[in-house]
């Protein structure tokens, strides 16, 4: 078994660093649409994947068919929920960033609140497909089915989103929209329009990560708070308004949860804080352009 | 202008309400206590909210259970039991329970979810000289005259099966636990008396390995150290939803035919229904199972199961222990029930006969000297639960 200590234990984390890379990017993907188009800073993001794992919780029992209905309801739940944020923020949406964090704190402390009256304290259980309940041999290596098989989805998604932002007429609306909102206005689309629907498509995404990812993150009261903060750093890491640099940032938090914790575990607690350090110290001019854009 | 009066007289104001609120319950209790007759004030300082709420709230109900099946009675007088949320920890709790000890003025205070919380009200305890039943968390006291436990000190559980997990086990223990003050001390219980038994850890440093907390939900580049250790048996303490991630995980990872030892509170409570499969066969070390044969225990659990869904916690059986300890203490306290009688009375108690089985105060940590069990989660008709496989060392003092 030592002979193998230079590659063969890093296999597993590895991989497992591109499941959880993917998760967070089709969480924080929601995020980047919302701040890098809509202008708007939608801190209650981690209460719609939550709302999508809660959903899980509730609807999975182990077959297909509840899979199905529990993305439906989740994705359809979130949805709305992003709709109702976009509804209350249509008052400050003009005002300063700190207005908006405001705002979708409080939806975001009141909305985790709920969740934890309607659900309870304890962390409930996820029942995933009963095929995908297990292990199996990669490389010599047990890892769950589920998360391998989430790989293959979540890309899926990944490269959905990109086709729809890259070759819809929404897609290029919304791009348009990062670039100039006010010639998107003089087209005749109203950038308040754009924004609900922004918010709506933010949420379907986190509500679709959460049902997805609720075996990986799953629901409970500080589940909020740790995707929100996770998406945060993807975005920061990032840059917004890009997919790929979303995508690229995603999965390298992904590495560094997962592989950078297994080659350095001393280093665990402030690993990830430390590379988004390095990477906004190296980047500022990036950030800087976001800022102005904004 | 008009700005700067209005904020002073509002001041005054707030300062002379402060002032009515304080004296009020100054005049209607003169002193702390309850005189013959009188109902006895006990106050109960339990996480309602926040993290720690279902800990919290089998504490509560633990307590309550004890009163409703006796009563409403503790020592032969009423009982007026006040409620204090303690929050998330210290910041929360401290407020919560000013309010108890000198607005209440109650004359012993129960319950207590987080040992941080603990060393923040004792010195309130030690100035308003209110004896205090903790029954659950308790951190390192300097002076234990007015502090009593019914719950177990941090290290104990590890210490109390480090001899069966080196009989049982052949070869080497890799242990990993969070980065926490309560984390060190499971682990250190465990890996002191493990390494006193001959037991040789895996972990390449012959260290633990500490997981940062509450950050870490994915533990899979753990387990590819523990495999990559080659170790033969796992030992750990996780508790809430990091028991839940690690259970989950460690049951599809690559170590998942390791044999997994943990400290009770890994598959106690709500953790173990959201742990679900992945929990089959995990042993543990608890002072407490609701399988346990004995008198107490058969009419602990039956008075619990009639009002509750699914089966008492050890959290719940702290505090209904709690309320017993005050029962027999004020009892014998006479008939003028004041702090300081109740806490003389609680060291005179000896064998107190519990669910868990009898155990005493220890006269130096005023923790119990009590038998550890060793459990396996195992089916119990349609759900999974802990089952007691054996007895462990008695452990305490």
């Amino acid at each position: 078994m030592a002979a193998g200590i230079r590659f063969d234990p890093y296999v597993v984390p590895a991989l497992d660093g591109v499941a959880y890379g993917l998760l967070v990017f089709v969480a924080a993907a929601g995020l980047v649409l919302c701040f890098g188009v809509a202008g708007i800073l939608n801190l209650a993001h981690g209460t719609l994947y939550a709302i999508g794992g809660y959903t899980a919780a509730a609807l999975l029992d182990g077959g297909w068919p509840s899979l199905a209905l529990a993305l439906a309801v989740g994705v359809v739940a979130a949805t709305a929920s992003g709709a109702l944020v976009a509804g209350l923020l249509t008052r400050v949406a003009a005002r300063s960033h700190l207005t908006q964090a405001l705002l979708t704190f409080g939806v975001a402390l009141a909305g985790g609140s709920l969740l934890v009256g309607a659900f309870g304290p304890d962390d409930p259980p996820v029942r995933v497909p009963a095929a995908l309940d297990g292990s199996v041999a990669v490389a010599g290596h047990r890892y769950a089915a589920y998360r391998l098989v989430f790989i293959v989805v979540a890309a899926l998604l990944a490269g959905l989103l990109h086709l729809v932002v890259r070759r819809t007429r929404a897609g290029m609306l919304v791009r348009a929209a990062v670039d100039d909102a006010e010639m998107v206005a003089v087209l005749g689309v109203s950038p308040a329009r754009i924004r609900v629907g922004v918010l709506a498509a933010a949420g379907a995404l986190a509500g679709a990560a959460g049902v997805l990812g609720a075996p990986i993150i799953g629901p409970g009261p500080d589940t909020a708070d740790a995707v929100l903060l996770l998406s945060l750093v993807v975005v920061v890491l990032g840059g917004l308004g890009s997919m790929t640099g979303t995508l690229l940032a995603a999965l390298a938090v992904g590495q560094i949860q997962t592989l950078g914790v297994a080659l350095a575990p001393s280093a665990a607690p402030f690993l990830l804080f430390a590379a988004m350090a390095l990477v906004l110290a190296v980047r500022a001019r990036g950030l800087a352009t976001v800022r102005s854009a904004t | 202008m008009s700005l700067t009066t209005s904020r002073h007289r509002r001041a005054r104001t707030a300062a002379l309400l402060a002032l009515v609120l304080l004296a009020a319950p100054a005049c209607a209790d003169g002193e702390g206590g309850a005189g013959p007759g009188a109902p006895v004030r006990i106050g109960l300082l339990a996480s309602l909210s926040g993290t720690y709420q279902a800990v919290g709230k089998d504490i509560r109900d633990g307590f309550q259970l004890y009163l409703s099946t006796h009563d409403g009675k503790l020592g032969g007088r009423e009982v007026e039991l006040v409620v204090a949320d303690e929050g998330n920890g210290a910041a929360t709790a401290v407020p919560a329970a000013t309010k108890l000890l000198k607005q209440d003025r109650v004359v012993a205070l129960t319950g207590v979810v987080g040992g941080g919380s603990v060393a923040a009200v004792s010195p309130l305890l030690a100035e308003t000289k209110v004896p205090f039943v903790g029954s659950n968390g308790r951190p390192e006291l300097k002076d234990v005259s007015r502090v009593w436990h019914t719950s177990y000190l941090s290290d104990e559980p590890g210490e109390a099966i480090a001899q069966h997990v080196r009989d049982d086990v052949k070869g080497s223990v890799y242990a990993i636990g969070p980065d926490y003050q309560g984390g060190w001390d499971e682990l250190r219980g465990f890996t002191e008396a493990f390494a006193k038994a001959g037991g040789k850890l895996a972990n390449p440093d012959g260290k633990t390995t500490f997981t940062p907390f509450p950050a870490t939900t994915n533990f899979t580049p753990y387990f590819a150290r523990i495999k990559a250790s080659g170790a033969d048996a796992v030992y750990t303490f996780y508790a809430g939803s990091a028991a839940v991630d690690f259970v989950k995980q460690y049951a599809q990872s690559e170590v998942k035919d390791l044999p997994l030892y943990a400290a009770g509170f890994l598959t106690e409570g709500g953790v173990l229904n959201a742990q679900g499969e992945a929990a089959r066969d995990i042993y543990s070390v608890l002072n407490y199972s609701p399988d346990l044969d004995n008198a107490e225990n058969r009419a602990f659990v039956a008075a619990w199961k009639a009002e509750h869904d699914g089966s008492p916690t050890t959290y719940a059986m702290a505090s209904y222990d709690a309320a017993a300890v005050l029962d027999r203490a004020i009892a014998a306290a006479g008939d003028d029930v004041t702090p300081d009688r109740v806490n003389a009375a609680i060291g005179q108690l000896g064998q107190i006969a519990s669910p868990r089985g009898t155990w005493q105060f220890s006269p130096t940590t005023h923790a119990p000297v009590q038998k550890w069990y060793l459990r396996q989660v195992r089916q119990d008709g349609r759900a999974l639960s802990n089952t007691v496989v054996g007895d462990l060392a008695t452990v305490g003092g």
